[in-house]
């Protein structure tokens, strides 16, 4: 049996737990003190206002940086302070606010460098296992071509990724995620700055995903898209967690109107 | 052997070694994205090895140096090769672990200029700053070679030397790990949040291209019988760079291209012309801010080289396994000669 549906041994049903963590840039705190769970197998969205520490949070939790002071736990490992490459190996991926492809390889090529450990990334088996380095080769460019078919892509899989346009781009990273067959992903702002159509698709997709059994952190500003597809809400306001629940709950809660919602409730209920 | 063939059998010398330090430097810079500016270190210390290796026991040849084994023809060539790759460990220890780029250019020019200083000062290693000399011509012996004759059999050597290396290379640059450097070249940031270690990868690259760099030295010393100070000036590392930037990083068939336009045109003939009378040595000169303003040029109006990098096609990819055994060397030959774009 699993040891992730066992509370009583105080195992995770939590994908990702933080306590504490705080990192400052040049003595300015973009992160003071943030403490929250992500529920595994459901959506939770990060929100708060511009320079709240959201991406700074997803930096942390992904390992892109390290943090002053706290700690980390990823499905019940504590992963503090690991180096991202650890991290993901332990099946927790990312996408970017500011997208970053990898803009000289191909579309396909961004997806197949996605998959861990593969064959023909070791210098003996590409000269002494060669058959070996191929056959898995196959099954990945299989897979990611399904995978572009899939994010729309497909008709773009020799274009250098450069050339993408920004929502491209963005679905682009979404879907190189989803090829490394991820247990937790994080998406910074995967619908910002891109068309309305779009953002249903994108909402979909993380919908899909969730199916799938992924746990999905994501940020978000758009409120009419967290309460259609996130089933928690993180408020994240100067570095620190400010309230968690349900978006319906986080409404009536005074603070959270008050440092940030009330606004943007208003503006997007009026929209 | 006329004086005519002599020099062509140079330059053909030449053309071949620098197509193999080429591909040595394009693996690091061109395809992982490290800024190798001592790769010219790496070049000589296969030289010395290969040639300390080659000479007989250094008692009575009024030389110092160390090992003195006379191993013969390939294997102190392959020595010189792992030595210098087993150096770019230390030196990736040191420099790579954690460096951004332009510090790490920094640390490995400082590294570079160390190296040389060592090399020169200490005698009992490579005979400081005479160098070596009266290296043994590789396999003059077998094949009954005279002075003469020796240019053009090594010239060939080196040529199926380089062949060899070149298929070695495409398949790497063709394989998954080949396409983990070019992703840790483009956003090494993105490749580790992909679970790829980007130190581990980089390692791996300097090896290989450290071997390259070896091996390309090693011919170098066997094709003269001497190597000393003045042939590894720290500048030379940008001969290399001009090389792989006018042929077309990333691209195997541009480093043969590069060789021959900046290594065998403008480095090796200009020496073969006659003096511009009254100025001697200018010739020299010249050639370097030729090459120099190549560069420059280069770099503004085609900075993807002669020969760009090749967009890998999903069509290849799916053909290639149809084809299967024969896949490597016709992507090599069909794919590479494609410039993309
Ligand atoms: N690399 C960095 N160097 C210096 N300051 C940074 C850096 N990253 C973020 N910050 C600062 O930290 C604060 C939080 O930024 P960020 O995490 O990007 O906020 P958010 O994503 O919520 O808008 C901001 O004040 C920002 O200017
Ligand atoms: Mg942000």
């Amino acid at each position: 049996m699993s040891d992730n549906v066992t509370p009583t041994t105080g195992a995770p049903v939590y994908a990702l737990q933080c306590q504490d963590l705080k990192k400052a840039f040049q003595g300015v705190l973009a992160v003071a003190g943030a403490t929250f769970d992500v529920p595994q197998g459901q959506i939770t969205a990060l929100i708060g206002p511009n320079g709240a520490g959201k991406t700074t949070v997803v930096n942390l939790l992904s390992g892109m940086m390290p943090s002053d002071s706290g700690r980390m736990q990823l499905v019940g490992t504590d992963v503090t302070n690991w180096p991202s490459h650890k991290i993901a190996r332990r099946g927790l991926m990312r996408s970017f606010q500011l997208s970053r492809e990898l803009g000289g390889l191909t579309v396909l090529e961004n997806l197949l460098v996605a998959p861990k450990h593969q064959a023909g990334e070791s210098l003996f088996n590409i000269f002494f296992r060669p058959l070996a380095v191929r056959r898995e080769e196959r099954e990945n460019v299989e897979r990611a071509l399904e995978t572009l078919k899939t994010y729309g892509l497909y008709d773009l899989r020799d274009n250098r990724a450069r050339e993408l346009s920004g929502g491209q781009k963005k679905l682009l990273e979404i879907a190189r995620a989803v090829m490394a067959q991820p247990k937790v992903l994080l998406l910074d702002e995967p619908m910002a700055g891109v068309n309305p159509a779009l953002i249903d698709r994108i909402g979909e997709y993380i919908l899909d995903l969730k199916a799938s059994g992924v746990t999905v952190l994501m940020v978000e500003h758009n409120l009419n898209v967290v309460e259609k597809i996130c089933d928690h809400v993180i408020v994240l306001a100067e570095g620190r967690t400010l309230a968690t629940g349900k978006l319906s709950d986080l409404r009536a809660n005074q603070d959270v109107v008050q440092a940030y919602l009330g606004e943007v409730i208003n503006a997007s209920t009026h929209g | 052997m006329s004086a005519f063939w002599y020099y062509v059998f140079t330059l053909v010398f030449f053309l071949f070694d620098y197509f193999i330090l080429a591909m040595g430097l394009n693996i690091q810079y061109g395809e992982t994205g490290i800024l190798n500016f001592a790769y010219i270190g790496f070049v000589a210390i296969g030289a010395y090895v290969t040639g300390a290796a080659s000479l007989p026991n250094s008692a009575g040849t009024g030389q110092q140096y160390i090992m003195g084994w006379g191993l013969p023809f390939p294997f102190n060539l392959l020595l010189g090769g792992l030595v210098a790759s087993a150096v770019a460990v230390l030196v990736a220890l040191i420099a790579l672990r954690r460096l951004r780029t332009d510090y790490l250019a920094m640390v490995l020019v400082s590294l570079s200029l160390v190296l040389y200083d060592v090399i020169n000062n200490y005698v009992p290693l490579f005979n400081g700053a005479d160098g070596l000399y009266n290296v043994p011509q590789p396999m003059a012996g077998i094949f009954h070679l005279t002075t003469n004759s020796f240019i053009p059999f090594f010239a060939v050597v080196t040529g199926l030397v380089a062949l060899l290396m070149w298929f070695i290379m495409s398949r790497i640059m063709n394989s998954p790990l080949g396409r983990t450097f070019r992703a840790i070249r483009d956003d090494d940031g993105v490749a580790g949040a992909l679970g790829k270690n980007p130190f581990g990868y980089k390692l791996t690259s300097m090896i290989i291209g450290a071997f390259y760099a070896g091996v390309g030295g090693g011919l170098i010393i066997q094709f003269g019988g001497s190597f000393n100070p003045t042939a590894w000036l720290p500048g030379e590392t940008f001969v290399v760079f001009a090389v792989i930037i006018v042929g077309g990083v990333g691209n195997n068939v541009g480093m043969l291209v590069g060789a021959l336009l900046v290594e065998t045109l403008l480095i090796h003939l200009p020496a073969f012309l006659p003096e511009i009378p009254g100025h001697p040595g200018l010739i020299e000169y010249i050639d370097t801010m030729v090459v120099g303003v190549l560069l420059m040029v280069m770099l503004w109006f085609r900075p993807q080289g002669v020969v760009p990098e090749r967009v890998r096609k999903s069509a290849g990819m799916l053909a290639d396994r149809a084809r299967g055994r024969g896949r490597q060397l016709t992507t090599a030959s069909e794919g590479q000669g494609k410039s993309g774009e």
